[in-house]
């Protein structure tokens, strides 16, 4: 948590300035924005923060790079608001706020000497990287790492330029698919279901992590589940209205759970009794 | 701490040595109503009786929340800075054992988890608070159906009785023991008497109440609400005459539910948290549009569970202090208590 620089009293709702290093635009509406927070950032994959856009206001985000590299912190954000609009206008050296991290991580030790199937959807991928960092970083901790991406065409795909490194790091398997496919595609069709025909692990000793848009986190949870998931074992990225990311203002209210405190990565064992939990 | 009996006829004189070193507040009778009154130790002087005191009467119409939780309030900017300041030293002189479970609920949500409000805890710090007993429940007061009584014995510094001829205090804490030493000569210890009057008094309201409102709830409320989530009829019957004006829970002691919106100036961000309404249309919509709770009935089950099953789970006490104010100030008539009487 941020400490205030007067007395002890500190201030959860005051952003600290970051600098935008860099941006670089990962397909036509998914940019990637590199962040130079004035202090470290001390966020575990899992957790969130609120990004301040100066003449706009605040919006929550994941991190997407590893948090063993906290002096950096990359973003990868689709325009689809007013807010994601104010900030794909700002340019390289413009500041933003940061306050964060809030929420729960994945709980990693849990994840250790099993295999980890990792499921994403459009820019569902960028939470999900800094899990898959996080897991590559320590990767004799794992069994093995399946990660599963299905993008809409093969121009939406993030990470174009890093995916191709990745499948050389080793224990990791990776499979993309796209929804509609292009001459030079050469890769799976169709949605990304179709990465879980054939799962190619031990589905009841594993863990399962999705993230995505809740269509398809509808239809992966069931998929997973008939694959022989355990419910507690998977895990899912919930998508509510998390705004003050301190568990109070009750915005975020997913039956029991406050998403912003509890979550927002929260086991399909959690979120079963609720109704209609992707929406 | 042991009670203290101040006469009527030295009440001014202490008041008058409280108002000098805070602001104090009390519940004046404003025609049919009570509203929270500030009170001048000028107007004290100089004989002035202002409104009249409602210590006998029920809940002023506003919560307490409304001195701690600001209904609107700047809480930080950017790219300069903003830290609490150091609030007004207050007295809240007669608040009724409602309004300070309305307190318990917030400190569980500003105080006791992972992130402390500064602006909610330094208020409260600034605050003392003496309550004052409820001799004469109405109607709409249903505090004994959430497990609570018409006085308090825990959760302010004082707790006050009125009695025929002069005021019983009980200190409940060294800040309470303070005011009343401030007091000096015009308190004497309170008498066995004395004692058993505020007794009877608080019996006699007891019994005011369980008249009034004879049937317990369900022991098993947030159980059963869990059960009802899926009977539409059932929340269809009770929300059919809400006009979604949110009033119940503007005037609610216990709603905790805030916004934070910004104002922008040019590169410059102010962000001011206001109370918010969960009965709104637009607050669970995230980002790209899509919103769990759209239809009104699921935020008329949302406002119930979240006060009588979540609540309750998490914490151990309903977030209802039995108040009464929602539905006195319903358009629809929508009565709290009978909702939760057919559980």
């Amino acid at each position: 948590m941020q400490k205030s620089e007067t007395g002890n009293r500190m201030n959860p709702y005051q952003p600290i300035p970051a600098r935008i290093l860099k941006t670089f635009d990962e397909t036509p509406n998914i940019r990637t924005f590199v962040l130079k927070p004035e202090q470290e950032v001390e966020f575990l994959a899992g957790q969130f923060i609120e990004l301040t856009v100066p003449g706009f206001g605040e919006a929550p985000f994941t991190p997407s790079s590893s948090h063993f590299k906290r002096d950096k912190l990359e973003m990868t954000i689709m325009k689809v608001g007013r807010a994601t609009s104010a900030l794909f206008s700002l340019k390289e050296g413009d500041m933003l706020g940061i306050r964060g991290p809030y929420g729960k991580r994945y709980p990693l030790e849990k994840f250790e000497g099993k295999e980890i199937f990792i499921v994403g959807g459009g820019v569902g991928l960028a939470p999900l990287r800094a899990l898959f960092l996080a897991l590559t970083h320590e990767v004799e901790k794992y069994k093995k790492i399946f990660l599963r991406y299905g993008a809409r065409t093969p121009n939406d795909i993030v990470y174009k330029s890093l995916i191709p490194e990745w499948r050389n790091l080793k224990r990791v398997d990776i499979d993309l698919s796209v929804d509609v496919g292009d001459e030079s595609w050469k890769g799976k069709v169709g949605v990304v279901t179709v990465l879980l025909e054939k799962i190619p692990c031990d589905a009841k000793n594993s863990v399962a992590v999705v993230c995505g848009p809740p269509i398809m986190m509808k239809f992966v949870t069931i998929g997973l589940l008939e694959a022989g998931f355990p419910g507690d074992a998977v895990y899912l990225s919930m998508e509510t209205n998390m705004s003050c990311g301190l568990g109070q203002c009750g915005h975020c209210r997913l039956g029991p759970y406050f998403t912003c405190k509890d979550g927002p990565v929260l086991t399909w064992e959690q979120v079963k009794d609720i109704e209609n939990p992707f929406v | 701490m042991e009670p203290r009996f101040l006469p009527s006829t030295k009440r001014d004189n202490w008041l008058g040595q409280l108002a000098r070193e805070y602001t104090l507040f009390f519940p004046a009778r404003v025609e049919k109503k009570v509203h929270w009154h500030r009170l001048e130790a000028e107007d004290l002087e100089s004989g002035d009786s202002g409104p009249e005191w409602g210590l006998c009467c029920i809940r002023a119409s506003e919560p307490i929340k409304s001195f701690l939780f600001s209904p609107r309030e700047q809480v930080a900017s950017f790219p300069d800075r903003l830290e609490p300041e150091e609030p007004e030293k207050r007295i809240l002189f007669g608040v009724k054992d409602c309004d300070l479970l309305g307190l318990k609920v917030h400190e569980k949500m500003f105080l006791e988890g992972d992130f402390k409000d500064p602006f909610y805890e330094a208020r409260l710090k600034n605050t003392i608070l003496i309550a004052a007993d409820c001799p004469d429940p109405e109607d709409s007061c249903f505090c004994n159906l959430v497990g609570r009584k018409p006085y308090a014995t825990e959760g302010a510094d004082i707790v006050l009785s009125v009695l025929d001829n002069g005021y019983l205090l009980e200190p409940l804490t060294e800040q309470g023991e303070e005011l009343v030493r401030l007091g000096g000569d015009a308190f004497q210890p309170g008498t066995e008497a004395q004692i058993a009057r505020r007794d009877e008094q608080r019996k006699a309201a007891v019994e005011k109440l369980e008249k009034t409102n004879p049937k317990p709830w369900n022991p098993e409320v947030a159980k059963a609400m869990e059960d009802r989530t899926k009977d539409q009829a059932f929340w269809r019957k009770h929300a059919a005459t809400c006009v979604e004006c949110f009033g119940c829970l503007m005037s609610c002691p216990t709603c905790f539910c805030f916004l934070l919106y910004a104002k922008a100036k040019e590169a410059k961000v102010e962000r001011t948290r206001i109370w918010d309404a969960c009965y709104l249309a637009a607050y669970a919509r995230v980002g790209g549009g899509a919103n769990p709770r759209a239809e009104f009935l699921k935020r008329f089950i949302n406002r119930f569970q979240c006060k009588f099953m979540h609540f309750k789970n998490q914490h151990g006490f309903y977030a209802c202090s039995g108040c009464g104010r929602c539905f006195k100030v319903c358009m629809g008539k929508i009565d709290i208590r009978k909702v939760l009487g057919e559980l």
